[in-house]
Parts: C-alpha cells; structure tokens; sequence
C-alpha cells in the first residue's frame, strides 16, 4: 500500500503542463527576478516560488511570474500554513493559495512541519511542534487533507529548531516519520536543517538520514547557516552552502537517488552570477551521488 | 498541550521583555505542566532567539515600508512597536499588511499622544502605501477602450486609492535624516500604479476629488461632475466641464481611467471606507 502511493508521489512530480521537476533548482526571490524573467536561460533545472509573496495581490512581481512560466518548471513551498497550530487553517487562505499553485502549475505543494500561529496572531516564523504521539496523530489528519484541499500532493518540511517546546515523547525521527506515514504526505528533506539540528541537538545526522523512509522524499532543500558565539548553529539561509551540508547531500542522494535539489538563499543575497555557480557546485555533487547511488544498485 | 505551547511562545516573542520569571508565570498562566515547564526552562537562552526571530521579521518589514516615519519617531517608535506585539499583534498571513496592522492599531494612540508630531500618522500612512497600491489586485486586460459618455460611469484603475492630509506629507523629502515639518494644508491625492507598475501620486483639486469620489461610489460621469460642482458650490459652468475634461484626459493618459462602464457595476473603495472590489482580502503577510 505504502509503495503504491509513493509511486503516486512520485509520479506527480511532472507538472500540469508536462514540466518535470528534477536536477537543481534555486529558491526565486525578487532580488533577482527582473533578471531571471528578462535574461537569458540559465542553467538552473527548475525554480521555487514563496506563493505568499505572490498571491492575493497585482502589480509586478505576479506578472513578472506569469512571464516565467513556461520557461522553467515552477515549484511553491509555502510559509504560512501553520499546520501544527490548534486552529483550522484560514480557509480564504487555503482557497487563494490553491489558485496560486494552479497558476504556476506546480507538480506538488509543500510547507513546514511547525506552527507559525497562535489564535488569531501571525508569528512569522516556523516554531516547533512538541515531538508527541497527539501532535502526530492531529498534524497527520490535518496533512492528509491538504492534497485534496491544495489540488495537488503535498508535503512536509522538516525544520531547524533551536529548542524543544518542553519534554520530547518522540525523537524527531519519530515524530516526522509518524507524520509523514500516518498522513502519506511527502517529504521535502532539509539536509540543512538535519545538519543544523544535529548539531545544536547532538545527534548523527546520517545516522538520522539512514534512518528516514528516503521513498518519501519529493525535494531536498540545502541553504547556508550561521554560528552563534555561544556555539548555536542558526539556519539564517544568508551565506553559501557549508561543506559539511554538501557532504550530508551527497550522502542523502547517494542513498535516495534522483531526487530534485534546490538551493535557497534568502538573506546577504548575492549576484544571480554567484548563485548560478552554487548551483553548478551543488549539481557537481548531484552528479557524483548519482554515480555512487547507480554503482551501488549495481 | 499544543494549545499552551502555542500561547506561551506568542507571549514570550511578543511581549515584554524576557526573564526566567515570566517563562516560568507564562508555563503557569497557559497551563504548561511541570515537566515541561522545567525543560522550556533550561532552554531560556534559546528560547530568546525565537524572540529575536519573530521582531526582527516584523521589525524588517516596517523598516522597509514605513522608514521616514520610524526615523521621526526614534524611540517612540520601538514603544508603540512593543505595544502593539503585545496588544494587537500581527494577523494576517503577508508580511506586507504588517505595517497597515500597526497603523491601524497606533493610528488612535498617536493622536492623543503629545509626543507624536501631528502629522506623523499621516506620513506614516502615506509612506505604507507605496507598498499597498503597487501590491492592489489588477482588473483583467481584455478591457476595450472606448470613449466616455456622460450617461455611463467610468472604469478606473483597480490599483488605486484617493486619500486626504490635513498635512502636505506628500511633499517631505525622501530623505530619511530630513526633519522639515509639512506644511499644515487640506491635501487630496489620488495614489495609483502605473501601467508600468510604478506608484504614482497625482495631488488633486477639491472638484477634482469629489468628481473621482464619485467615479469610485460608482456615478455616472455626467453625475460625478453635477454632484461634485453642487458639494462645491458651483454652477455647473462651462469652466467646470472643461475642467472634468481635462481631469479625465489626464487620468487616462495615466492608465487610471480605463473607459466607460455601467453605472449598475459594483463601486470600489475610497479611503473614506466604502466597501467595494478594491479592499485588499484580510489578513495577512508576507
């Protein structure tokens, strides 16, 4: 049954209009958009797009995206649906962010497994679930219905957390792999954020990638972060990706085979022309993983 | 469980300032048990990054939006900042309606406040909606131009909003160490994207608002320029008509007026707060 479904999954990775997501992509912010959209093609496979920076709004920046499509695959990851929290999603927002994902034709869905709300108040930033078997079980029924609700597969983001919220019932490995079968939701697996966690929380990080259900993995993220004078590693998304992250990258394809790859760079953002060479090193390490992955099926 | 934890990390992020002693009458307040009272605890200094976290984004995008007005205010700013985390705190899931949020939440307290300039809530307003106009909804462009008539209203741009200053604010220098007061006069602008997608501001005269008043309410053009010479206490002169005309020239030259439309359409939204299809959707960021 599992299989099946994650087929399924993967199957979906071709979006509506034939585009398939694979290779390395880039995160698409607006420091570089007018030179994405006016420029020449660039050797980037595909891009994501933050559709909260897009929807329920005109103007600029939605037909500076409207000039893309059709001229990369297009892929959204959310930021705000707060899955975690007590309250229901706001169902206006559901409803204009499944045009949105409509619009760019994206082949699946993602956001974060945390919570962003509280009540009515937008905090703004992902916060982390306690690792409980009732936050697996409610987070779970709740991601079950976002592929129905969104029209397309969905998936969820493991993320940097920097504190438990009081005492873990389940270790982190538990807890995601519990959501993402209890819910069949996909997994964008954040080699960054593994790598962040397992640091700031002293664990093996792959060790924790070994451990994964890797069939579920629809896009791996890797982003650059930042060390704190007490020692704590924060996942700022502001400075290229840091060797040991490429080499848990490696390591996460070699084990998982093609998978999308996608860098993101949402802070100190430097000139496209940099960003398009990190993405070259990151296909780099794509390629030799793939080689180890195919040698080893052999 | 979710519930508390939810309650006490909005309250820590946005209230006061952090200490063991609220962490711990935070976990009591919300029901927090104490186990894991005692492990959020242990995590105080971590827990401080999450609160640098969130004010931070927040802080980031009023900067961008509002940053004359921040300048002006100086450290009166950061208090009504930590007041209205506190009290009113964001709501919507766009970053961008972050700074309409707090001004509609400050807007009020400014004005009985004597340390607040007169003008600032106005400049404050007009700062924010550079961001708000060029993000507006646009209508769709199978829009035919045909020429106006009296008897039918006419289709304005969706990306716009007429606002009015009791302070020329307008006129303030860009720059964001410039400490001029404006000069205190009745002000009407008519703030609007461009075809380009640049924001405009058109400053215009008191027949010229109350005709574009109209045209928003949903009049008919013959209408828009009766009532508005009528609420000016004109005669509907020869100099008037040809003071709409050129009015309307001008807008469409703009790429505000779009042409004529029924008069039966759905009227749009003035900043005197009718309701129509210009309100931007509620809540919020990013």
């Amino acid at each position: 049954m599992r299989r099946r479904h994650l087929r399924l999954i993967m199957s979906n990775v071709v979006s509506s209009i034939g585009h398939t997501l694979g290779g390395v992509g880039l995160g698409l912010r607006w420091d570089f958009l007018e030179e994405v959209v006016d420029g020449p093609t660039l050797p980037i496979d595909f891009f994501e797009v933050s559709p909260e920076n897009y929807m329920r709004r005109g103007g600029y920046y939605p037909e500076q995206l409207e000039r893309l499509l059709g001229r990369y695959p297009l892929v959204t990851h959310g930021l705000t649906l707060s899955i975690g929290a007590i309250a229901e999603p706001d169902p206006q927002y559901l409803r204009e962010l499944r045009l949105e994902i409509a619009r760019t034709h994206s082949p699946f869905h993602s956001d974060h497994l945390c919570f962003s709300s509280a009540g009515q108040r937008s905090l703004h930033e992902l916060l982390p679930l306690q690792q409980s078997r009732e936050n697996v079980g409610r987070v779970a029924e709740r991601a079950r219905r976002m592929s129905d609700v969104l029209g397309v597969p969905f998936a969820l983001e493991n993320i940097t957390y920097y504190v438990h919220p009081g005492r873990a019932e389940l270790p982190e490995l538990d807890f995601l792999m519990g959501v993402l079968d209890a819910s069949d939701a996909g997994l964008l697996l954040d080699v960054n954020n593994v790598y962040v966690n397992s640091v700031n929380h002293g664990f093996d990080a792959r060790a924790f990638i070994a451990a994964l259900d890797l069939r579920r993995v629809v896009e791996i993220h890797v982003a650059g972060h930042s060390r704190k004078a007490s020692g704590l590693v924060l996942d700022t998304h502001g400075a290229p990706v840091a060797d040991p992250v490429l080499e848990l990258l490696s390591h996460t394809l070699s084990l998982s085979g093609p998978r999308p790859v996608l860098l993101e760079r949402d802070n100190d953002v430097p000139e496209l022309s940099e960003l398009v060479r990190e993405v070259q090193k990151l296909r780099d390490v794509y390629d030799a993983s793939m080689l180890r992955f195919d040698a080893a099926r052999d | 469980m979710q519930q508390g934890i939810e309650d006490v990390f909005a309250d820590w992020v946005l209230g006061p300032a952090p200490s063991r002693d609220r962490l711990a009458g935070l976990c009591e307040k919300h029901g927090i048990g104490a186990d894991d009272a005692a492990a959020l605890s242990e995590s105080f200094e971590r827990l401080t990054v999450y609160r640098e976290l969130v004010r931070g984004n927040l802080r980031e995008a009023l900067q961008l939006a509002i940053p004359r007005s921040i300048a002006r205010l100086g450290p009166l700013f950061d208090e009504y900042f930590d007041r209205f985390l506190a009290e009113q705190a964001p709501r919507s899931h766009y970053l961008r309606d972050v700074t309409p949020e707090l001004l509609a939440f400050a807007g009020p307290l400014w004005q009985d406040d004597a340390r607040v300039p007169a003008y600032l809530h106005e400049l404050a307003r007009h700062e924010s909606l550079h961001i708000e106009v060029s993000a507006l909804p646009s209508l769709p462009r199978d829009h035919v131009p045909a020429p106006l008539s009296l008897e039918q209203g006419v289709e304005l741009s969706a990306a716009l909003r007429l606002v009015q200053y009791r302070h020329a604010v307008h006129e303030l220098s860009a720059d964001e160490a410039d400490r001029t007061l404006p000069s205190e006069r009745a002000v009407s602008l008519l703030v609007y994207r461009s075809p380009a997608h640049e924001v405009r501001y058109l400053e215009l005269t008191k027949l010229a608002r109350r005709i574009v008043e109209r045209l928003l309410l949903g009049d008919s053009l013959g209408g828009a320029v009766r009532q508005a010479a009528t609420a000016e206490g004109s005669a509907l002169s020869e100099a008037v008509l040809a003071g709409a005309a050129k009015l309307l020239a001008d807008l469409a030259e703009r790429g505000v007026v779009r042409g004529p439309r029924h008069i039966a359409d759905e009227s749009r939204t003035t900043e005197s707060g009718q309701s129509g299809t210009n309100a931007p959707a509620k809540r919020p960021p990013s």
